[in-house]
């Protein structure tokens, strides 16, 4: 529910500002993803990360068009307390540490909306792989799973434009993977703050 | 400018990433795990009495052996035994079960053993030493022929297996025991006798409490 205020109050802030995005040919954009998990990483983890990064380069193809490619980090962690678990006749009890690391890569574009101050709004989609490595720790055992998935990430975001050298920005980004024989697609969503470099003028 | 900032938020991530990479468990306990199963075709309702032996044995191998010849295998010290029994009498008694001498015809007989494992590395990756051996590639190992060197480092896990026996299908002249509930608890062995004791202890009152079909 908050993620989607975040999403609304973004939304509304891209109608009200139309502002340009910089003039250079490519950025990079370094940014400090928070990410919430939801649906069955949710079900997994139902804690938000603060582990994680996230990394981007783009390239202008048109004046309010860019090409992107993503990559990152997010590291997913919720110790479960002590509990029993049923499974036919047989029960376990245990603490149990639970991690699921994953590497989205996508290619994308972002449309950015022209506008004569400083800040900048942008509307992106991307699709690409998301590689997800689930660990449960129960006991002195470990049960893993793997798999790259395919994934598609929507976003939305504002840039803020300094005179010289590099711009702010804040975003949020819904990766959402789909199901693959080991593993159910796992979707996150997550709030990006975090500084684009332009270069290659 | 932007050269000096892209660097110090390549640091200032790395050290983020590196020092904030979530820590699992932390203590002993951490690791500890009750694992109970049970018959669902057998009446535990109607049974009342049990018999268990005054020591707990110790589990050395897949098969008996007795090499002192005294046709009896290695028993837990009296102090540790008598720990883990009391416990799992008490939980019997306030479960309604009473104890019988194993010549008075119980329904039931209940069995401890232990077992502990050392857990050693000796035989680590040998890719650890890929960035030196020249001409060496992934997947290839190594061995030591005809000879094990001593560990590296270690730990030492144990269990302790309790099995109750369906004792009046031992009396109809059956070649196999039916066991009926077995219980396993498992941790590290770690740590001085009398945590472990505290600690097994405390997994076998789990036991008993997510084993609701044993109470009458």
């Amino acid at each position: 529910m908050r993620s989607m205020k975040k999403i609304f109050v973004l939304l509304i802030a891209a109608i009200c500002m139309q502002k340009s995005f910089a003039q250079h040919h490519s950025v990079f954009i370094l940014s400090y993803p928070i990410a919430f998990p939801m649906g069955d990483l949710g079900d997994y983890i139902d804690k938000q990360s603060f582990r994680g990064i996230n990394l981007e380069w783009g390239k202008e193809i048109k004046p309010n068009l860019i090409a992107s490619l993503e990559t990152g980090w997010n590291v997913f962690y919720k110790d479960v307390p002590e509990q029993v678990y049923t499974e036919g006749t047989a029960s376990f009890s245990g603490k149990q540490f639970r991690y699921t690391n994953s590497v989205p890569i996508i290619v994308g574009a972002k449309w950015v909306l022209k506008s004569s101050n400083n800040l900048v709004p942008y509307a992106g989609l991307g699709l690409g792989t998301m590689y997800s490595d689930r660990s449960t720790d129960f006991g002195l055992y470990r049960i893993s799973t793997d798999a790259w998935q395919f994934c598609v990430r929507p976003e939305l975001g504002i840039t803020f434009k300094s005179r010289n050298g590099p711009a702010a920005m804040l975003g949020v980004k819904y990766y959402s993977s789909f199901n693959s024989s080991d593993l159910d697609g796992q979707s996150f969503l997550t709030v990006n703050i975090g500084v684009v470099f332009p270069y290659g003028l | 400018m932007a050269i000096k900032l892209t660097r110090l938020l390549g640091i200032l991530s790395l050290v983020l990433i590196s020092g904030c990479y979530p820590k699992g468990a932390e203590f002993i306990d951490d690791l500890d795990l009750v694992y109970t199963n049970y018959s669902s075709s057998f009446d535990f309702s109607s049974k009342t009495t049990y018999a268990i032996p005054d020591s707990v044995i110790k589990i050395t191998g897949d098969i008996f052996s007795d090499p002192d010849g005294d046709h009896k295998p290695s028993f837990l010290g009296p102090a540790s035994a008598a720990a883990i029994l009391d416990k799992i009498n008490q939980n019997m008694v306030s479960n309604g079960w009473t104890e019988v001498n194993k010549f008075s015809n119980p329904d039931v007989i209940v069995l401890v053993s232990t077992v502990t494992t050392t857990n050693v590395y000796w035989y680590y990756d040998w890719w650890y030493w890929g960035w030196y051996y020249p001409g060496w590639y992934p997947g290839w190992g190594w061995y030591y022929p005809g000879y094990y060197p001593p560990y590296v480092t270690g730990y030492k896990s144990g269990s302790v297996f309790i099995q109750m026996v369906d004792a009046k299908a031992v009396a109809a002249g059956t070649e196999n025991v039916p066991v009926i509930w077995s219980c396993i608890l498992n941790g590290l062995a770690e740590g001085g006798t009398s945590s472990i004791t505290t600690r097994v202890q405390g997994m076998i009152d789990k036991a008993f409490a997510q084993s609701p079909y044993l109470k009458h």
